[in-house]
């Protein structure tokens, strides 16, 4: 029974991301896209197209990172609107650290700036998880609030504190990580990263963590009814703390490999793309589940340069992907909905 | 150089009157949303839609008043669907809203730049300011004779809807469902469908706020226009405690704060220099450090997000 309802929900899952995809080629073919070029781009590119296994295991590790604290959070039933919010200060930090403790040696510095960028996540979710805990304050609200204010905190920091000295036309650009600065190629000429294997082991470690404790009865409670959990004698406000401050430190993380192992610098176009709200669909399609978010993730990361490329290729905006996300949410929400329904009877 | 306070000061209650409006239509629409126990959170991906709406179909026929209720049928119908899906169907309401809003976010840039690649309708009309020329007489003219019909609408639907959720049995209702759906429903009261009507009603209105963008904040249209603006509207309801007449100072303490900054980083001659964006940061901070001021005794409506079966 658990295998038939495993495979209803995956079927579920597939009509929902298969509408999506089929609303996206219906738009680009309107804006007069040839509809091989359209399929072709969207499922070959990815792999075809140079730099596009790169961008893959790049926006994997984002979104694996990120919708692994997104789905730890929603487990006790909050939600981390702000992983985006996270995420840029977790890429300022990893410059704030280059450039203000450049005395520290080598290894120590490069460990600093990785731990940093969590730190900075961390910090930075540390406002909504007080408010949350101490004055009961929604959650969403003020990560809400604190995504604007990251942006600009963003903007400040690579127009003055952080920016490089060296461009010449004032520019608000960081300098270049030198190459011992970068997370390193496993296989020298394959561009995947270490960064790849240290988040499936964090997924992995997560899933010992979270899933196979008593840990997860805990958050589970707390996220279905704060009454119960209180009659239960769980500790409501350490289940909160903790699950936020995995969050933000996970989106913070999630910069850091972003900047250390893809971009290397920091400019105004690394702020455009909004992964946080991509990482919560990674989250709800991955189920919560730790290795799950892992798999979808995967997908997700396949699906949006697939998508991407499909609205270039036909001169639509990419933005054409947000609306294809939006149908594929609530699709999966319905999938969930019907299969849940069945089962319970 | 010196400029008088007193310029300052007009600028500054111009602007907030012009802004304020946005907010107020959303924020009315949302707490009778959510005073029956559905948060739109997709509020964003409607005004969005409403306002690319209003772009086109002011442009096509020159006419402001159908463009905006072309917008508002579309919000309705969107309205219908999140409304059919959160309560009939009983989905999460927050990805649901969530989803309404990428749903948007992604459809309204592509639908306007299919339309006009060049970024710019070039003939957007928008409604008159309500007493024509004497927008320009100094102070009065400019802070309030400026303004279109809209933004003194705004004002009135706040008693108004203050006077609806208070004073008027369907109003009573409307808590009733978000209070306690079981006990309203054993007084007859056919929750659902209230609940359906009250978001009904919160969609319209983020349209209006969406068409009422498009003509009082930028010309042309880019991409996130509304740029999380629709969002803050679930901040202010909240720190208003759901009441309209708080959600009022909240949307003009706001705008005021943004409205001061604005003047400033542009008087001080800033420009895209470094500090400017902290001073942009401002009323955001602002919000939240009114959190443990007000939040504190903040209380949503007790079957906020929670579906109702009946049975």
């Amino acid at each position: 029974m658990q295998g038939l309802r495993w495979l209803q929900t995956t079927a579920y899952n597939a009509l929902a991301i298969g509408l999506g995809i089929i609303a996206g080629l219906a738009v680009v073919v309107y804006a007069g896209g040839h509809i091989g070029v359209a399929l072709s781009s969207l499922f070959l590119n990815p792999i075809t197209l140079s730099g596009g296994i790169q961008q893959i295991f790049v926006r994997f590790v984002m979104f694996y990172a990120m919708g692994l604290g997104i789905g730890i959070a929603l487990k006790a039933g909050l939600w981390n609107i702000g992983a985006q919010g996270q995420l840029l200060v977790g890429m300022v930090m990893v410059f704030v650290v280059y450039t203000f403790l450049a005395f520290f040696p080598w290894p120590l510095l490069y460990l600093a700036m990785i731990l940093g960028a969590a730190l900075g996540g961390l910090l930075w979710i540390a406002v909504p998880t007080i408010l949350r805990v101490k004055f009961g304050a929604n959650e969403i609200v003020v990560t809400i609030l604190l995504n604007v204010v990251a942006l600009n905190f963003a903007f400040y920091m690579l127009s003055g504190p952080i920016k490089s000295r060296g461009t010449a036309l004032g520019f608000p650009l960081t300098d270049i990580l030198p190459p011992r600065f970068q997370i390193p190629n496993i296989v020298a000429g394959l561009p995947i990263t270490y960064a790849v294997p240290g988040t499936i082991a964090i997924g992995i470690l997560l899933y010992f963590m979270v899933e196979r404790t008593s840990f997860r009865v805990k958050a589970n409670t707390v996220g279905e009814s704060i009454e119960t959990a209180k009659y239960a004698g769980i500790s409501i406000p350490r289940v909160m703390t903790i699950t936020m401050l995995a969050a933000g430190a996970l989106a913070g993380l999630a910069g850091a490999t972003y900047i250390m192992g893809y971009r290397y610098e920091l400019d105004i176009g690394s702020f455009s793309t909004n992964y946080g709200l991509v990482a919560i669909i990674v989250a709800l399609v991955g189920r919560k589940h730790m290795l799950g978010i892992g798999i979808s993730a995967l997908f997700f990361a396949y699906m949006t340069i697939g998508a991407e490329s499909m609205a270039l290729a036909a001169n639509v905006p990419t933005y054409v992907v947000f609306a294809m996300e939006g149908i594929m949410m609530i699709g999966i929400l319905l999938g969930n909905y019907l299969s849940e329904r069945r089962f319970a009877g | 150089m010196t400029i008088a306070i007193s310029d300052i000061a007009i600028a500054v209650l111009s602007t907030t009157l012009q802004l304020s409006p946005f907010y107020l239509f959303a924020g009315m629409g949302e707490i009778v949303s959510e005073k029956s126990g559905v948060a739109n959170m997709g509020l964003e991906g409607i005004m969005l839609l409403s306002l690319v709406t209003t772009f086109i179909v002011d442009f096509m026929t020159g006419n402001p008043w159908f463009a905006m209720l072309v917008a508002l049928a579309i919000a309705l119908v969107i309205g219908i669907c999140f409304a059919f899906l959160a309560i009939q169907v009983r989905l999460d309401q927050i990805a649901l809203g969530l989803s309404i809003y990428l749903f948007g976010l992604g459809l309204s840039f592509v639908i306007f730049t299919t339309l006009y690649p060049t970024g710019l309708t070039p003939n957007y009309v928008g409604l008159p300011p309500i007493f024509g020329g004497w927008g320009k007489v100094p102070v009065v003219g400019i802070i309030f004779l400026k303004q279109n019909i809209l933004a003194y609408v705004s004002l009135v639907a706040v008693p108004l809807t203050a006077y609806f959720l208070n004073r008027t049995s369907l109003g009573l209702r409307v808590r009733a469902v978000g209070e306690n759906p079981k006990a309203a429903d054993n007084m007859g009261v056919n929750v659902n469908k209230v609940r359906f009507l009250a978001t009904l009603f919160g969609a319209v209105m983020f349209g209006i706020s969406g068409s009422y963008f498009a003509g009082n904040f930028v010309a042309g249209f880019q991409t996130d226009i509304i740029a999380g603006r629709g969002f803050i509207v679930l901040a202010m309801i909240y720190f208003a405690n759901w009441r309209p007449d708080r959600t009022l100072f909240a949307a003009l303490a706001f705008n005021v704060v943004y409205a001061l900054q604005n003047e400033y980083v542009t008087i001080s001659g800033f420009g895209v220099a470094s500090v400017s964006t902290l001073f942009n940061m401002l009323p955001y901070v602002f919000l939240l450090v009114l959190i443990p001021v007000f939040g504190r005794k903040a209380r949503a409506p007790k079957f906020l997000l929670k579906p109702y079966r009946k049975g």
